[in-house]
């Protein structure tokens, strides 16, 4: 008797998806919408960081060092496309346009909303009518704004709108979207972006540490370190997990190894091994997506066994570049296990 | 006069608002008095506003392929709906069914055959030089016997408010989902307006759409799989596809996401293949199986019509039926009506003139200024000239078209078409108006109550189609207030289809 109810209980409490999966194309277009919006996110959060670290710099007197907006575009990952654009000049105005309104950058926050927003479109039949109007909607007004909004409302302010109504788009697909087989793929474009974006917003640490004079522990070291929590919403959170007082180590090893927060590197590697797991539950694995999920689990485990000091010892800026490397890897393997539309081992098998 | 209508002229045309003395008709009056009530234009076009507002957050739009960059622009929507009584939809009905039951059988004929052909009802050199008659289709069995599936018949009224056909769109019809669309925003912006008025509804469309597509799925499998195939997301009508698809519950596709392996079609899926049985495409023959059409075609799927020919997946609308869409048939529909079921033609076709006819050639040739020449195998209203509108330069340069290649061509004389009361700036004015009505023939022929009303919206054109400038209305047809058994309203649709 017993037996017979938990198994009922088992059965309506895990549903899992349909064995045949979803149309590889489609799934593609989910995982890049989630991927989209969580860039743009953090393409605000980067901004609104320097923004404020700029602020904080203005005392020191270094407020017109054109040096202040360099390193986000270092970080991007995509200087020689700035200078191309924009010559070597990086003060803020270049450097905020080319992150958030140059449609010629396609990480810009506006090419990434227009891409989710072109995926939505193409999937508008997939996903609910409501998460396709929301990101249309934003779209929309998006596409009327330039530097001279976010100079109007300030930075700061400017920057939490844009970010509230990317957190509207989470909230709608939270509420809306069935936890089906594209639920998991939007959940491991999200985290995977997000482990990739994380890890970027730790490196700009890493590149403001650059200037000679710079000592470690300074006042000023502080407030950056602060500030880089706080372009992770990380702020309160770290001082609420008894991790005392604010060192480099502490920082570090929150961002890159707290289990429970949702922003550190290892939270969000856990949920895309979770995504994986979740996707290839009741299917008939290939190998493929078997060695996903394995890469997955030994990136897991990496974080798990990183020792902070040593990584600060050795390099933190390596340290990241590796672990960035790393998730273009486990990328690539997910689009061979699951998204590309070439089946013909399937089909002869 | 209500202050809105005060300075509305009817001119000489038939209007479907108005009586030639400017009294209301009366399956209008209801509405006329409501809208009296309105703080006149300037409410009038406050509530465009919010319409227009909400057609482009929804993306109720269409591509417009001229613009390199694929604008997305809204199909302008107009706030005073075209009304349409039961008594007159009574006749409208009768007439479509009857006209699809002869396209089908005409369709199911010259694939078969040929009797009409054989007879000489229907010149043979006409099927057999039209570009859409595919040969390769002689002979095969379709499900249900069925050789058209969907059509929307292109009506209009005359002078004297006779309603004529004036094409049938055999092929893939679109427009559907601006129905379904401009009913749901008309229910937003005149919440009050609808309550009431024994509108019937539109909304249970992709219900019968969907058994349609259910009816036609090879006998041996319990569970079809019905999808939607789609040229992909640049295509003008993709926001209607992906409505359909999302309103039906079923997968949109792309031809690369399908496969064919031993004259079966899968979809390649993130686990594998799974079967495909039932394809309600929405791309031409042409592009459907670089195999056996265009080989140019990257759209369509390798061995597509060889799974087709044997029977393992269904099409909507079947290969072939465009043949019917050929504007020189179209010319003989009302002899199909007479050959095949022995009746008279209900619905008459627009008066039309075959220029692959030798003295009806002659003719067009004479009174060219006075014609409308259409080209048999465009649509959207490309490629015609509209005599009365042109210059002598185009008139001749048409002229020389026609003398090259008479059989691509047909003329109709040009119509006072009706008109109806539309927004236009800040004043209402006549403008002059279609009607496509969607039918549906699986087991039985199932017609939406309404249409697609389409208005011509610059002053004087006769050209309604969104790609030249054309907007469209919330189109009701009234309940039969004396039918014993009454048809759903859109009072008590939320009752019956949810």
């Amino acid at each position: 008797m017993t037996t017979t109810s938990s198994q009922s209980q088992s059965q309506t409490s895990n549903p899992v998806a349909p064995r045949s999966g979803m149309l590889s194309r489609v799934a593609n277009l989910i995982y890049w919408t989630a991927r989209y919006l969580e860039r743009a996110e953090n393409t605000a959060r980067l901004i609104d960081v320097n923004a404020q670290l700029v602020l904080d710099l203005d005392a020191q007197q270094d407020s017109d060092d054109p040096r202040a907006w360099e390193p986000l575009v270092y970080v991007t990952g995509d200087e020689k496309d700035f200078v191309k654009l924009y010559g070597e000049t990086t003060d803020e105005r270049n450097v905020v346009e080319y992150l958030l309104f140059d449609r010629r950058n396609t990480s810009s926050f506006v090419s990434c909303i227009f891409a989710a927003r072109e995926n939505a479109r193409c999937i508008q039949d997939q996903i609910a009518s409501e998460m396709w109007e929301t990101l249309n909607t934003f779209y929309l007004e998006l596409k009327q704004h330039d530097y001279e909004s976010y100079t109007q409302f300030g930075p700061s302010e400017y920057l939490s709108q844009l970010k509230l109504r990317i957190q509207q788009l989470y909230g709608v697909a939270e509420s809306m979207l069935p936890r089906d087989e594209g639920w998991w793929f939007y959940q491991l474009g999200r985290y995977l972006e997000r482990a990739d974006n994380v890890s970027r917003i730790i490196d700009i640490k890493y590149y403001m540490i650059l200037p000679p004079n710079h000592q470690v522990g300074a006042a000023l070291d502080i407030v950056q370190w602060a500030s880089v929590l706080r372009s992770c919403s990380a702020f309160e959170a770290f001082r609420r997990s008894k991790r005392g007082q604010l060192t480099l180590t502490r920082v570090l090893d929150y961002l890159i190894r707290d289990r429970a927060f949702p922003r550190s590197l290892l939270s969000a590697i856990i949920a895309a091994e979770n995504c994986v797991r979740q996707i290839i539950a009741d299917a008939d694995t290939t190998a493929n997506a078997k060695h996903t999920f394995e890469q997955l689990g030994k990136l897991r485990a990496h974080l798990e066994q990183t020792d902070i000091d040593a990584v600060i010892a050795s390099g933190l800026h390596e340290y990241l570049d590796q672990f960035q490397v790393k998730i273009i890897g486990i990328h690539t393997d997910v689009g061979r296990a699951f998204l590309q539309s070439e089946y013909e081992e399937v089909a002869t098998a | 006069m209500a202050e809105l209508f005060a300075d509305y002229d009817t001119g000489p045309f038939y209007d479907e608002m108005f009586t030639a003395t400017g009294e209301p008709r009366p399956h209008y009056q209801r509405f006329f008095d409501r809208y009296a009530q309105l703080n006149g234009m300037e409410e009038l076009v406050e509530r465009q506003h919010t319409a227009d507002k909400t057609f482009e957050r929804r993306g109720v739009t269409f591509t417009v392929y001229s613009d390199q960059a694929g604008t997305e622009k809204i199909f302008p929507f107009d706030m005073i709906p075209r009304i349409i009584s039961a008594e007159e939809w009574r006749h409208l009905e009768s007439g479509l069914r009857q006209r699809m039951i002869a396209l089908d059988l005409f369709l199911r004929d010259v694939y078969s055959d040929q009797k009409i052909v054989n007879e000489g009802i229907v010149p043979r050199s006409l099927v057999e030089s039209c570009s859409h008659f595919r040969k390769a289709l002689v002979g095969v069995k379709l499900p249900l016997d069925r050789h058209v599936h969907i059509n929307g018949t292109d009506l209009v009224r005359d002078q004297h408010g006779t309603y004529c056909v004036l094409e049938d769109n055999l092929r893939t019809p679109s427009g559907v989902s601006y129905v379904l669309e401009n009913r749901q925003v008309m229910k937003r912006v005149f919440p009050n307006l609808l309550r009431n008025y024994d509108v019937r509804p539109v909304s249970n469309y992709p219900i019968d759409l969907l058994d349609l597509l259910h009816s036609l799925a090879p006998p041996d499998v319990p569970e079809p799989t019905v999808v939607l195939l789609t040229p992909g997301v640049y295509n003008s009508a993709y926001f209607e596809h992906a409505f359909l698809a999302r309103q039906m519950g079923i997968q949109i596709v792309e031809g690369s996401d399908l496969v064919v392996e031993n004259d079966r079609v899968y979809m390649k899926r993130t686990h594998g293949l799974a079967p495909v049985h039932v394809i309600y495409r929405r791309i031409d023959d042409d592009f459907l199986d670089p195999t056996v059409f265009r080989k140019d075609s990257m759209l369509g799927v390798p061995g597509l019509f060889e799974a087709y020919r044997k029977g393992n997946v269904a099409l909507t609308n079947p290969v072939g039926t465009g043949i019917a869409d050929d504007k020189a048939i179209y010319y003989y529909v009302p002899a199909m009506i007479k050959f095949y079921l022995g009746e008279d033609p209900i619905l008459p076709n627009v008066e039309t003139f075959l220029t692959s006819n030798q003295t009806e050639l002659q003719h067009v040739l004479d009174n060219l200024p006075n014609f409308v020449v259409k080209s048999v195998n465009e649509a959207g209203g490309y490629g015609m000239l509209v005599g009365p509108k042109s210059t002598k330069a185009e008139i001749e340069s048409f002229r020389a078209k026609i003398i090259a290649n008479p059989r691509n061509f047909i003329a109709q004389p040009t119509l006072g078409l009706s008109r109806a009361p539309t927004v236009c700036g800040d004043a209402i004015e006549g403008r002059h108006l279609d009607l496509r009505p969607y039918i549906l023939y699986g087991k039985d022929v199932k017609i939406m109550p309404g249409g697609l009303t389409r208005v011509a919206l610059k002053r004087g054109s006769l050209v309604v189609n969104s790609s030249q400038g054309g907007g469209s209305k919330d189109t009701w047809v009234l309940a039969d207030t004396n039918d014993p058994t009454p048809a759903a309203t859109e009072a008590t649709a939320g009752r019956i289809t949810l």
